[in-house]
């Protein structure tokens, strides 16, 4: 590179302003955003949905869909203006300057064209390859990003892969015409853990190797903090805080920042009883907005944060923040109320609560499948997707469930609510097995197992009001008269925090951490004893997930509810449970206290699991060296012989390969399923 | 793919079965016989007796179905009660009429269509929403007009006013251009139909493939806009366009009945109309076999289709 073009950066952002024209209204999806990327930075782009980051990001390729459009700024290219360019010049830059990898690798690949002519027909255009060096190239680039047999693999077709080789697909097409920089929104969101791992070393790697430049868009700090060299830090539109990824951890600046890396649980040290959490919901975006946008939520408020909208300005060093209150909250906290984790008391211990009988127990508990098997075809496959599982729950207690995708866990999920019949063996709840049962007696069973599902968007009927949503469980149950109903309902609206004004409303006018609130007190209606929460605030706002768990972990403690917590983000499992079960194609691999677990993991599953797990921490990720465990989940319906981790497990020996291990007791309060394990 | 025809065949025993069953016992329920139709009030007593007779119709019922099935067994249609004709002949002479007017029907509506179809969705996804809005609109008038009525219109514009095409007359297969005069008005009347239908359909798929990720991370890669829609959109929104298509075919069949009947067109709805309305019970079972075999050709061939655009389809 020549000293004249390190002058200028590679990519300058300019008070860039994006708007959509609804018929609602203008949505100011993104306000006088500037910042500067060079050649080969990793530069993170962090906020929550709706804090206008894809827009961003979809504004400096020119690609904003109806209704959106830029109304000002100017987004430099190498001191070319991207904004003002012909369609021509820009479908030249798209691909061929700037590449894009998006984040749902199942739905960003055209799904009936073969990965080959996908990867091919963009070289040709950008490179001018003629079609076999095209092809040569693809194969390269896919055994660059790690694909295996790359030269059979383009004549696969998208469906016949993973969700980790497509988007390793994705991100062979983004490099194949040789880019200056590229654009990541969210590729690892859709991901499991492990996955999600290799795919972000994968880009590290890249952009070490080649010096493009990476501009990496995503709602997880954590990742932030792996991955990137510089942070801008998005709220409602505008950016609040930019600057250095250690700065910006070490020391935060804008409130919004302070408190959202407050709200993640740590999956070290001790655990406090609640964490802390940030009041409110995001804004309406569709709504304009007074003053500065955090205002509402922010415990550094003062008057005049709702009159003036704060701009960047340093306050660090290098960093800046936009806030009217030097110091955000630090500033405030001390007199506030006692935020810090240290603070917090930590969960009383296992060992108290002895003698007490398991308010759900699992024996055996088994469910295959079968694939069909047709006229033409040989007899069907038996897919193992719980196999001969056996765990406990205690009254008041938390069992975390983990595991990728595939592992089984809503299968058990689904048996456990009697959605699905067992193959093999008992669930014992209260005394009583429910495996079996039928008619009447399965109904009335009902009422002990209730559920929280993972997408409060999608799991409420949208045409009805919130007040009956909440008394259908009561209506089937036909439990008390009408006048009982109401007043049950109302009592279950305050429980979970909101307000009574909201019964008669309708899904979509309440926010994801709302709805997801609502989906709880749905399922108190019938005072169960057992609540499943399977992936409850995965599709949460990361500002409002604090508030689910907390409300969860309260509501544990006030009416003595047991809890199953289906998750795979492990810091968040490690806060709420006091068990922990870590299961790999339908078996439990590693069982035992969530505080021995994620102190000491035995089962190289779990180690793999909490390496892969990122930390918000730039210092701590920069020391850790991560050990990827490689390759995909093998099919269940086809588990390699012997232990099911073998194909993927760093200390397999002959013996793994053709003997399974069984659950041993190591400690008092752990088993692991390993030969290895020590 | 030689094994799913080999099924599709197998499944075709029953469906045969089954049609030729139905057809047999539903023409002998509409009051009325082939002897009275062609009798009328002349014969009674034993005339008609000896004439019913003479027709093959005096033996029980369950023995007509029984020699009409061996028969068909042998791949014999019989002969015409009415007429005494082959019916096997007369089918083969009208077929290829409605089959070209159908194929024809098919490939020019969905050529329009799909095109108008496309632009409408291309235009809405810009924003752009009047076009779509008079297509919508549009096709829904069509659509609420009823075809025969929508023939009388043609012909009294095309044929009497403007006197460019005929309205009746033979048809010609040696003679295109004078062919084509003669089936202008039908294909019009027929086409106006599977258009709309066709159009709205295409404008919706092609408006949700817009939509789609791929489309996105293809234009992310410098695909121009016209070459997204070409490579992409369209082939993935072909589905349902193809389904509904097929669909269409069977709906023309129905359309061909009326409107060969309304332009005098000598095809096998024409022949048809003209069996019921003599209870040519052989005539009527054996063209509704027919149809029944196109319909099933048909459905035969979008699978094929299907198989041919996704790979992911399994037949």
């Amino acid at each position: 590179m020549t000293p004249g073009t390190q002058m200028n950066p590679l990519l300058q952002v300019d008070q860039l302003r994006t708007y959509f024209h609804t018929r609602e209204g203008v949505v100011r999806a993104v306000n006088d955003v500037s910042f500067t990327l060079n050649s080969g930075e990793r530069m993170a782009v962090v906020g929550e949905s709706g804090s206008g980051k894809s827009a961003m990001a979809m504004s400096l390729l020119q690609l904003l869909s109806y209704p959106g459009s830029v109304e000002s700024g100017r987004v430099l290219l190498e001191g070319r203006d991207l904004l003002g360019m012909k369609e021509e010049e820009l479908n030249h830059v798209r691909g061929g300057e700037i590449g894009t990898v998006f984040q749902d690798p199942m739905t960003s690949l055209d799904p009936i064209m073969s990965i080959g002519d996908q990867l091919v027909s963009h070289m040709i255009r950008h490179l001018r390859l003629n079609p076999r060096q095209a092809r040569e190239r693809a194969a390269q680039l896919l055994t660059q990003v790690g694909i295996p047999d790359s030269e059979a693999r383009l004549r696969s077709y998208p469906y016949e892969l993973s969700g980790g080789m497509r988007q390793r697909v994705l991100i062979a097409m983004a490099l194949s015409c040789k880019p200056k920089l590229i654009l990541a929104d969210e590729p690892t969101t859709a991901l499991d853990v492990t996955i999600q791992a290799q795919i972000v070393e994968l880009l590290k790697d890249i952009s070490t190797e080649t010096g493009m430049a990476l501009l990496f868009i995503t709602h997880d700090l954590g990742l932030v903090a792996r991955f990137a060299q510089k942070v801008a830090v998005m709220y409602a539109g505008r950016i609040v805080e930019y600057g250095s990824v250690y700065d910006l951890f070490e020391r935060p600046q804008h409130p919004y920042t302070q408190s959202l890396l407050r709200t993640i649980p740590s999956i070290k040290g001790p655990r406090p009883k609640r964490l802390m959490q940030i009041g409110g919901f995001p804004p309406d975006m569709r709504q304009p907005i007074e003053g500065c946008a955090f205002a509402d939520r922010c415990l550094a408020a003062v008057p005049q944060c709702r009159l003036e909208a704060p701009e960047l300005e340093v306050k660090h060093g290098r960093q800046q923040a936009a806030c009217l209150v030097d110091g955000g909250i630090e500033a405030v906290i001390g007199q506030t109320m006692p935020l810090h984790r240290e603070g917090a008391e930590p969960l009383p211990q296992d060992e108290l609560r002895v003698e007490t009988r398991p308010v759900l127990e699992l024996q055996q508990l088994t469910r295959h499948f079968k694939t069909d098997a047709s006229l033409f075809k040989r007899e069907g496959r038996t897919v193992r997707a719980v196999d001969e599982i056996e765990l406990s729950l205690d009254p008041g207690q938390t069992l975390g469930l983990v595991g990728e995708s595939g592992c089984g866990k809503s299968t058990t999920a689904r048996m456990l609510l009697r959605l699905d019949t067992p193959t093999a063996g008992e669930i014992v709840v209260e005394g009583v097995d429910i495996a079996k049962l039928k008619g009447e007696a399965l109904k009335s069973f009902r009422r002990k197992v209730q559920m929280v599902f993972q997408d409060p968007y999608s799991s409420f009927n949208p045409k009805m009001k919130i007040r009956d949503i909440i008394m259908e469980p009561l209506q089937v149950m036909d439990i008390g008269t009408r006048e009982d109903r109401e007043l049950k309902v109302q009592d279950l609206i305050r429980t979970v925090g909101l307000d009574t004004v909201y019964l008669d409303r309708y899904p979509s006018q309440l926010s994801g951490g709302q709805r997801q609130r609502i989906g709880i007190a749905r399922a108190l209606a019938l005072d169960p004893s057992i609540i499943i929460a399977d992936e409850p605030t995965s599709a949460l706002d990361v500002s409002v997930r604090a508030q689910v768990i907390n409300l969860l972990a309260d509501l544990r403690e006030r009416l003595g509810i047991s809890i199953l917590f289906i998750s795979h983000d492990l810091s968040i499992v490690r806060h709420i449970s006091d068990k922990i079960a870590v299961m790999y194609l339908g078996k439990i691999v590693e069982y035992g206290s969530a505080d021995a677990i994620f102190e000491d993991p035995k089962h190289p599953y779990t180690q793999a699991l909490l390496y892969a797990a990122p930390v918000p921490d730039p210092v701590a990720e920069e020391k850790r060296t991560i050990r990827l465990i490689g390759g995909d989940l093998p099919s269940p319906s086809n588990p390699p012989p012997g232990c099911h981790f073998s194909t993927r497990c760093p200390m397999v020996t002959d013996r793994c390969k053709q003997d399974q291990p069984v659950l041993e007791q190591m400690a008092d309060t752990r088993k692991v399923a390993c030969f290895h394990a020590s | 793919m030689a094994d799913y025809a080999w099924r599709k065949l197998l499944q075709l025993i029953p469906t045969v079965i089954g049609v030729v069953t139905l057809v047999f016992l539903a023409m002998r329920m509409i009051p009325g016989n082939a002897t009275g139709f062609m009798a009328g009030d002349n014969l009674s007593g034993d005339a008609l007796a000896a004439m019913t007779e003479r027709l093959g119709l005096g033996i029980p019922m369950w023995q007509q179905y029984v020699n009409y099935v061996t028969g068909l067994l042998r791949f014999d249609l019989g002969t015409t009660i009415v007429t005494g004709l082959p019916v096997s002949q007369l089918i083969l002479e009208a077929l290829p009429i409605t089959v070209m007017v159908a194929v024809l029907t098919v490939l020019i509506s969905c050529v329009i269509a799909v095109t108008i179809g496309t632009i409408a969705a291309y235009l809405a996804n810009k924003g752009k929403k009047w076009f779509d809005q008079l297509i919508t609109w549009l096709t829904m008038l069509v659509d609420l007009m009823p075809s025969f009525w929508m023939a009388l219109l043609l012909m009294l514009t095309f044929t009497l006013t403007l006197g460019w095409f005929p309205a009746s007359g033979t048809i010609n297969f040696s003679d295109p251009g004078q062919m084509l005069q003669r089936i202008a008005l039908p294909l019009m009347v027929l086409c106006a139909g599977q258009i709309a239908m066709i159009a709205r359909i295409t404008r919706t798929a092609v408006l949700e493939v817009l939509g789609e990720d791929y489309i996105r991370t293809a234009r992310a890669f410098g695909l121009p806009q016209l070459r997204v829609v070409f490579r992409h959109a369209l082939k993935n929104a072909a589905m349902p366009v193809i389904t509904v298509a097929g669909l269409a075919f069977g709906n023309l069949l129905n359309g061909t009945i009326i409107t060969e009947f309304i332009f005098s067109i000598p095809g096998i709805g024409t022949l048809l109309i003209n069996g019921i309305n003599s209870r040519d019970y052989t005539l009527v079972q054996s063209v509704i076999l027919v149809y029944a075999f196109l319909f099933i050709l048909v459905n035969m061939l979008t699978d094929f289709i299907y198989k041919y655009i996704d790979p992911r389809v399994r037949l």
